[in-house]
């Protein structure tokens, strides 16, 4: 690997790993070490939070602690972690073991905590968090909404580990349910255990794990065990939260899976776009093989297991499993027109076991805690938790995990918070740009995430991308949005998915642009259909979708556009115009001052108007009148 | 193993394509980017058919669909001629004019005129870059992706790879990639570019020009021991089937001779 | 994504490549393997900026893939570039969550002031403009990344600060 190594910061000298029991003894010893109870500030580091400043606020925390009198006390431990997932509120600092939450924390406030809470004691009232529509601030993080309604199974040590530490992820129990592989369980038993817990796949077509595992150990030749870590669903960062936050989990699930399919040779492929998940994977490798974690003779054990990292170079297309496998190659990642398996014929035409990064982060509680355990969580057909990456029109935006069969309402109400500025939720769309939209609550009241269920309603399940749509969303220009994105990212080798993208691109630009024909609707529908029945790899087979779940479950939409030349969500800028209801205007006169092209005049206390001969559209007076009296018409 | 296509059972054995046991059978099934000489791309999608293993009826590319197991196959069910047809619509979106779509186009009653224009003088089968990448100089690519996916070469310049083999031209079903030989010269040029511009050999028997001067060794290596002496390769078909007559006849005429005289 | 006729002559005023520093990216980093082409060459493009065509030819060389296979690779993936890139590079998040919350508005608002399309590069060699897919923060929509700094809930008044610093230099 090219990349810097200055995060993986090996001990000089490192413990040795001499057998799976061993592993449970240096555990022990780091936890007599390491008093769980001793004070810690955490400030997270997620993608999130340091886009917002996190980065500068733990190296501000670091020196403020270091500068500060502690007279006895202990001084508490300044530590980085990967995403804590209210990504929205960010940058986010917990202190322990106060479990206080503090949120969208600046430098500033940096000398303040640590004078107030970590040697006073006392919590400051402004950096904690208030729910929407509540003025009594929160102080725990146990009793955030936000966090009390999820069940983090795989997220759990997120947050609370540094990635770039091993001895934190033991103290958490890494490597624990790898050990119970090598010291009392077989191959057989492994893959065995994972059949029954029900698993499936993570990365959107929901195939059964153990299924996967069971073809792949039955097929001679050398085995390769390959992670699927090219997040490209735009609005999805469910894996780069894992990557980044608790490596360890995802190497662990790898080498269960080798040890189970009986290979000795791993490959993680990573989008180029995540560097930092690059980083903290490479860390991670080092860190592992350098404790006889990975590597040759595992634990001191038979069992070899060497992983090495390798980056894509930007192509959505790469996330089908075998263009992934011909880039992983050094090849254009174009899917391979062959009905054959990838566990059959896969990497270098070899036995290949690709699972995605959330699959293998799931199997070590699997393997540890039993089948029995996982199916505890979620419903008969679909076990376990989803994580999902809830955007859009929501209150609280972040890495949501809950049990399998969650209603939909509940991810968006109960822990999204609900829309923000008294906005009505129209859709929610699910599965990435080959999704669909799901008419909640116009159509349904409410949907249980199922990979089942979602198929039914036009959707899919997907990596776990969930954007809420608002009322002041246009069915058709998101359709429109996502074929333009698959327009790019198709491979363009095979005509029905370039040929269908291209036409269908067209017709919907026609639409949102006011020259829809009578029978566009109709012949989407036809282009629709093909694509999705004649392409030649998942991609182009599910390319349709936004196009056809709009059009099911928002049929009158397109109908406005292209008959009425109007666009109901004043979206689409030539089809609509706003105006302002001189009965509910207050004459406050917001709308015009925050108006950038002054088309609005009118008296203080008198309603107010616009002329459209300047109105630009630009949404400011709309999004900004607390009356709601402008009105899109 | 028993197929049954179009409803009569066919021959085939196991591992065999469904293009290749339809052939076989008599049975027709449109392509556009298979050619017999190289592996099946499934890229245009035109041959695909329905097939039903047991499991209800599904969509696969006749081209590199192996049967392996008992099957139905529907080469021109209504599903199919649909797909079909909408393939032949688009394609010739790109290429009008193109009188192989245009006899497709009849076949499967297809309506230009759905579609507006967009030519780009190729339906993107990939049959030259593949050909070229077979046989050639490995000088034609696809480049670029989705819906900008052109046939290129490399940096798009005149390639200095090219052997000005001309299977490229001769493959093109669409005829959109010519070669011409003209003023000592061979260009071949790819949607009006050039591709490639080599200097034809002059014949040292008859002094026509006939061949493209290149560097032979790659060829002679792949070809295997030509058994052409190097002198030879430097005259053309035609004076070189002229010279190995006179020579047979010559040889003959001696023999001849000297046996009565003997 | 094809190298036009301009891009041919910027390539030609490139200074030269160091054929030291492309051993090493190839040989010891890569150990010369075919499989991490890819790699070996987003190593390259981060020495460079951009994907120069003499580093490109002597790679085929060193590891004896045919010229053109590189180039399909470097034209097939989003972030290889032929052509030299601007000092600073902007890039406009258009994920869902961002699009959603009105980035295709930075965009036309960039294009207008910059007189830049999507992937070019202004004259002046100061600025690249590039729309990606999803750098995975749409939970502070909309972002942009100004060399690899990230702008959480940024707007066109991010835009005009970024636009003003560059005029500046």
């Amino acid at each position: 690997m090219s990349q810097p190594s200055s995060a993986a910061q090996v001990a000089d000298e490192v413990r040795r790993i001499i057998s799976p029991a061993d592993l449970e003894a240096y555990r022990r010893e780091l936890l007599t070490k390491n008093d769980p109870n001793a004070p810690k500030v955490i400030v997270c580091c997620g993608t999130g939070c340091q886009a917002s400043g996190s980065l500068d606020v733990i190296d501000a925390m670091k020196k403020a602690v270091a500068e500060a009198g502690w007279e006895g006390k202990v001084v508490p431990r300044v530590k980085r972690t990967g995403c804590h997932g209210f990504c929205s509120r960010g940058p986010l600092v917990v202190i322990e073991p106060m479990d206080l939450f503090y949120q969208q924390v600046s430098v500033d406030d940096v000398e303040e905590i640590v004078k107030t809470t970590l040697i006073g004691g006392e919590p400051i009232k402004r950096l904690l968090y208030k729910p929407p529509d509540s003025k009594e601030p929160v102080q725990r993080v146990a009793e955030i909404p936000f966090y009390s309604k999820q069940s983090r199974i795989v997220l759990k040590n997120i947050g609370k580990i540094d990635p770039f530490n091993i001895e934190d992820a033991l103290t958490h129990g890494a490597y624990q349910a790898l050990a119970k592989c090598l010291s009392s369980m077989g191959p057989r038993q492994v893959i065995d255990e994972v059949m029954n817990s029900k698993l499936r796949g993570r990365g959107g077509a929901g195939f059964p794990t153990g299924l996967k595992w069971d073809s792949c150990a039955r097929v001679e030749g050398t085995r390769y065990v390959i992670c699927n870590a090219d997040e490209g669903d735009p609005g999805a960062f469910m894996d780069r939260s894992l990557l980044e936050g608790d490596p360890h989990s995802v190497l662990e699930g790898m080498a269960i899976s080798a040890f189970a399919v009986g290979s000795n040779r791993g490959y993680i492929y990573c989008r180029a776009e995540y560097p930092l998940a690059v980083r903290t994977l490479t860390a991670a490798i080092k860190q592992a093989e350098a404790m006889g974690l990975l590597g040759d003779n595992i634990m001191g054990t038979d069992f070899s297991f060497k992983l090495t990292v390798s980056t894509g170079a930007g192509a959505f297309v790469c996330g089908e499993s075998s263009a992934l496998m011909s880039s992983l190659e050094g090849k254009v990642g174009r899917p391979r027109p062959k009905y054959i398996r990838s566990v059959e014929k896969g990497f270098r035409d070899s036995p290949s076991n690709l699972n995605n990064v959330e699959t293998f982060a799931n199997i070590p509680d699997i393997i540890f805690k039993g089948a029995d355990w996982f199916k505890s969580y979620g419903t008969e057909r679909s076990a376990g938790t989803k994580v999902f990456a809830l955007t859009g029109n929501v209150h609280n935006v972040g890495l949501v995990e809950v049990p399998m069969g969650s209603s939909l309402r509940e991810i968006v109400y109960g822990i999204g918070g609900g829309i923000p500025n008294k906005r009505e939720l129209k859709a929610v769309q699910t599965g990435g740009p080959s999704g669909g939209c799901i008419p909640i609550p116009a159509k349904f009241l409410d949907i249980n995430v199922g990979f089942g269920k979602l198929a039914e309603v036009g959707s899919m399940m997907g990596s776990g991308g969930m954007i809420v749509m608002d009322e002041d969303t246009c069915m058709v220009e998101v359709s429109r949005y996502f074929i333009n994105f698959l327009v790019e990212e198709s491979c363009g080798q095979c005509s029905p998915c370039r040929e269908g993208l291209t036409r269908m691109l067209e017709i919907l630009t026609r639409i949102t642009q006011g020259e829809g024909r009578e029978g566009d609707i109709q012949l989407l529908q036809e282009i629709g259909t093909f694509t999705n029945s004649f392409s030649l790899c998942g991609l182009g087979t599910s390319a349709a979708n936004p196009v056809l779940s709009t059009i099911r479950w928002f049929p009158e939409e397109y109908e406005a556009h292209i008959r009425e030349k109007k666009c109901p969500s004043g979206v689409c800028k030539k089809l609509f115009h706003y105006e302002i209801q001189a009965e509910t205007c207050t004459g406050c006169g917001l709308c015009r001052r925050k108006c950038p092209v002054q088309a609005i005049s009118g008296e203080k206390k008198k309603a107010h108007s616009i002329d459209q001969s300047l109105c630009i559209k630009c949404m400011e007076c709309y999004k900004n009148c607390k009356f709601k009296a402008i009105k899109v018409l | 193993m028993k197929i049954i296509m179009d409803g009569n059972e066919v021959a085939a054995t196991s591992g065999q394509t469904i293009l290749e046991v339809a052939r076989a059978n008599g049975v027709r099934i449109p392509t556009l980017c298979h050619n017999d000489a190289l592996e099946p791309a499934a890229m245009c999608r035109l041959c695909t058919v329905e097939v039903d293993e047991g499991r209800g009826p599904r969509l696969v590319t006749a081209c590199n669909y192996p049967l392996r197991r008992d099957a139905q196959v529907f080469t021109n069910s209504e599903r199919v001629r649909a797909g079909r047809k909408l393939i032949i619509e688009m394609l010739y979106t790109r290429c009008r004019g193109s009188e192989l779509l245009e006899e497709l186009g009849r076949e499967y009653g297809a309506d230009f005129t759905r579609f507006a224009p967009n030519d780009k003088q190729c339906i993107m089968c990939g049959l030259c870059a593949r050909v070229c990448e077979r046989v050639g100089g490995k000088t034609l690519t696809l480049s670029g992706r989705g819906v900008e996916i052109t046939v290129a070469t490399a940096f798009d310049r005149a390639s200095e790879f090219c052997i000005a083999c001309g299977a490229c031209a001769r493959i093109c079903p669409v005829q959109t990639i010519k070669m011409i030989d003209e003023d000592g010269e061979r260009r071949i040029l790819v949607q009006g570019r050039e591709a490639s511009r080599v200097k034809l050999i002059e014949c040292v028997s008859c002094g026509k020009r006939f061949g493209p001067v290149l560097d032979l060794k790659e060829i002679n290596e792949r070809a295997g021991d030509s058994k052409v002496p190097p002198p030879n390769q430097g005259v053309c078909p035609e004076c070189s089937r002229r010279n190995l007559a006179a020579r047979m006849a010559e040889r003959h005429f001696e023999q001849f001779e000297t046996g009565e005289e003997g | 994504m094809a190298a036009s006729e301009p891009a041919t002559e910027i390539i030609c005023q490139e200074p030269e490549v160091d054929f030291m520093l492309l051993d090493r990216i190839i040989n010891e980093d890569f150990g010369g393997n075919r499989e991490t082409m890819i790699m070996m060459m987003q190593a390259i493009q981060h020495e460079y900026r951009f994907l120069p065509e003499p580093a490109l030819r002597y790679l085929s060389q060193s590891i004896g893939v045919p010229l053109t296979k590189i180039y399909e690779v470097a034209t097939f993936y989003a972030s290889f570039s032929l052509i030299p890139k601007g000092k600073h590079i902007l890039q406009i998040c258009t994920g869902t969550a961002c699009h959603l919350r009105g980035s295709h508005r930075m965009v036309e608002h960039m294009i207008e002031k910059m007189s830049v399309s999507p992937g070019g590069t202004t004259e002046d060699m100061k600025l690249t403009l590039e729309v990606v897919n999803c750098v995975g923060a749409c939970a502070v929509a909309p972002v942009v990344v100004e060399d690899e700094k990230y702008y959480p809930k940024a707007d066109i008044s991010t835009l005009d600060k970024f636009i003003e610093r560059i005029n500046a230099e």
